[in-house]
């Protein structure tokens, strides 16, 4: 068979593999994360949800009908990746709003943020006006009068929350900030890839201290609590700090068999802490040991939990919602659908992003019945 | 299958790639370098066999023209004969293919290994941590820092995007055959500039960390074909460059260009190609200081060699 078509077929079965391979190429590339998408979780103010949509839209949601209403589509600049470049030119959007006063604050994977009219959602103001900064992964915070947020340029940001106007910006990091800063008593607490926690004063933006490297990045936003700082890290322990002086106090026994990368909750001192191994290690907050083993979930967890009436509610990567009590897991519901935003709640309602059809889901935090679940999509 | 292929090919790159630019003070431009060299290295003797058989493959151009020429009309026949070149030469066709097909999952493991080390968005840092090994030196080098030398490896970069293309083209000429045949001459020449094209344009839009993994792949290929077949199609004529080292095929090609066009017994018009002198390996010229054994030869083949060549466009005489 070869023979009779002999350097001709050869020819052509080259140009196809040539065509297979770059098709290949481009399809995995497509696959594998290459594009930001973006996993905004929600913010709860006054009966109305606020959360970022794939589209790229600032989306206000009614928490008693699940009525939508829209901001204008923030677009991109960049250029897509060949093939692969999605639907809409939406700006990627993965840290919660914020909201403070009449204005709901969000960052883009565009390197901008944004104040929106909490009503009309109408833009107020965007930084930087001109040109962009680093993608920006974390939520901004609002705080004495100003928006905090960090940036992929390893910066920590002050703007004035009703203008704008930067008032300060630090760079404490040497590498990439993806989390999301707390303020607390005057203090700015922020992690870093390069492995470092960094406290700055929330005037001024000097550092305060930084704690001394771990064994890995750190992309969990850090927890505050009783003056001490929670964090995992990817070197796959949860460390705590001193709040006043970034000192240690301790460096969890356990080893988890992933990175840490949804934020911890705090109950009855007890740090709860999600890892991508599928697991929620369950410590005492003051020694760091182990209180029981490991709440095995089955499937990777990067959504940050919530604590509702005492329940931590928790949510897989794969789509399961469990509620723990008593150090005892339940399932929910089964969403069935990928969750990697971090989840909201308000007046035992939580509220579930998923990413694969940007659909919003509210559950009774209690019973796990599905209250409603509405699209994100304004199409 | 798409567990096994993580598992048996993916991971291990990966992993490996990670591990090694701990080694390499944590440089992921230098650790795409090195993988590169290291993977091409273990594949080494599978590269130059493919190497060899297409270039042996290219010296038989001529007398594969001849028989299709020869048997226009009778394509049974011409397979026959086809088959029967190939098994005198000792040239499987598969042997071009095969050891492409089986480096391919290789590359594309490297390919994708370097795209999901990037991070470039954070579901790709969220998706990569799925693929690790429990070694701790992989978990401490994450996310890798993508700045080489003046380069943002996340971001595509327009100077390697070009390089990619040229250093593509310069790879694609080598192994280009001269011929005289329009259809394939046609065909080599999509070939030339459509893969450079398509590959800049990738390089354009994809992070430059693979377009860099490009380069060093293509310029590793240009140095194995130099030394395997010289510069091929760079230069008019590579008769002074001797491949040297593929003996077996060699030997039977010398052989089978020794004896002269098998037209004589036929009658058939043929037209001798005239790029045929000095065109490949110039195994022409040894070859006929070889002693011809006339081993391993059919009968009829050594009855063909004591027939005098006949001139070009030459209509012998029908009995």
């Amino acid at each position: 068979m070869w023979v009779k078509h002999n350097k001709i077929l050869l020819s052509k079965i080259l140009l196809l593999l040539v065509i297979l391979l770059v098709g290949g190429l481009t399809i995995s590339g497509c696959i594998r994360g290459l594009q930001p998408i973006g996993w905004s979780g929600g913010v709860v103010a006054d009966g109305t949800l606020f959360l970022g949509s794939i589209e790229g839209r600032l989306v206000a949601v009614s928490t008693s009908d699940g009525t939508r209403q829209w901001s204008d589509q923030i677009t991109t600049t960049s250029s897509g990746g060949f093939g692969c470049a999605p639907s809409s030119a939406g700006v990627a959007m993965y840290g919660t709003p914020a909201v403070a006063g009449d204005l709901v604050y969000i960052g883009g994977y565009n390197g901008k943020i944004y104040a929106f009219d909490s009503s009309s959602l109408q833009k107020r103001w965007v930084y930087p006006p001109e040109g962009n900064l680093q993608p920006i992964v974390g939520g901004p915070v609002v705080a004495l009068g100003k928006v905090y947020f960090g940036g992929s340029d390893g910066k920590v940001y002050a703007l004035k929350a009703d203008t704008g106007v930067k008032v300060w910006e630090s760079s404490p990091a040497g590498d990439k900030i993806w989390s999301t800063p707390v303020i607390d008593d005057g203090t700015v607490y922020i992690s870093s890839f390069d492995k470092k926690l960094y406290a700055l004063d929330a005037t001024t933006g000097k550092k305060k201290w930084e704690t001394a490297e771990v064994g890995g990045a750190i992309a969990t936003t850090p927890l505050v609590y009783n003056n001490t700082v929670y964090f995992g890290s990817f070197d796959r322990y949860l460390y705590a700090v001193d709040a006043t002086d970034g000192s240690l106090k301790w460096k969890s026994e356990v080893e988890a068999g992933k990175w840490f990368w949804a934020k911890p909750v705090i109950y009855n001192n007890t740090v709860y802490a999600p890892s991508l191994d599928g697991k929620v290690y369950v410590l005492d907050a003051e020694s760091g040991h182990e209180l029981i083993d490991a709440i095995d979930l089955g499937s990777p967890v990067s959504s940050s939990p919530v604590l509702v009436d005492g329940s931590i509610i928790i949510a897989s990567e794969e789509g399961k919602v469990y509620s723990i009590e008593n150090n005892q897991k339940r399932e929910l519901k089964n969403l069935g659908e990928k969750i990697n935003a971090p989840l909201g709640a308000s007046n035992g309602v939580v509220y579930v992003h998923t990413q694969e059809d940007d659909t919003l889901y509210a559950l009774n935090a209690q019973t796990g019945v599905e209250l409603w679940d509405i699209s994100l999509s304004s199409k | 299958m798409g567990a096994a292929w993580d598992t048996i090919i993916f991971q291990p790159v990966l992993n490996s790639l990670i591990a090694l630019c701990s080694i390499l003070f944590s440089n992921f431009g230098l650790t795409i370098i090195a993988l590169t060299i290291i993977i091409r290295g273990c594949m080494y003797p599978l590269t130059t066999r493919q190497l060899r058989s297409t270039k042996a493959m290219q010296s038989l151009q001529p007398k594969l023209t001849e028989l299709r020429q020869k048997y226009a009309k009778d394509k049974q026949r011409l397979a026959k004969e086809q088959m029967q070149l190939y098994k005198e030469s000792g040239i499987s066709p598969a042997g071009c293919l095969l050891p492409m097909l089986i480096q391919m999952p290789i590359w594309i493991a490297l390919y994708q290994s370097i795209m999901m080390a990037l991070a470039v968005a954070p579901e790709g840092l969220l998706n990569l941590s799925g693929y690790l090994y429990s070694w701790p030196v992989v978990h401490s080098m994450l996310p890798l820092g993508s700045k080489f030398l003046w380069l943002n490896l996340a971001e595509p970069n327009f100077f390697l995007a070009i390089l990619v293309g040229v250093t593509m083209w310069v790879q694609q000429k080598m192994v280009t055959p001269a011929t005289t045949d329009p259809k394939q001459r046609s065909m080599s020449g999509m070939m030339l500039w459509m893969m450079p094209l398509m590959f800049t344009f990738l390089s354009l839009q994809f992070p430059s960390g693979l377009a860099l993994y490009w380069v060093t792949s293509n310029v590793i290929s240009i140095v194995l074909q130099y030394f395997v077949t010289g510069w091929g199609g760079l230069v008019k004529s590579t008769a002074g460059k001797p491949a040297g080292r593929d003996k077996k095929y060699k030997q039977r090609i010398a052989q089978i260009e020794e004896r002269p066009s098998e037209y004589a017994d036929v009658g058939a018009d043929v037209v001798e190609p005239s790029s045929t002198q000095g065109e490949g390996l110039g195994y022409g010229k040894s070859g006929d200081e070889r002693q011809d054994r006339g081993g391993g030869y059919p009968t009829r083949l050594r009855e063909i060699r004591r027939q005098p060549r006949r001139s070009k466009g030459h209509r012998p005489k029908r009995r």
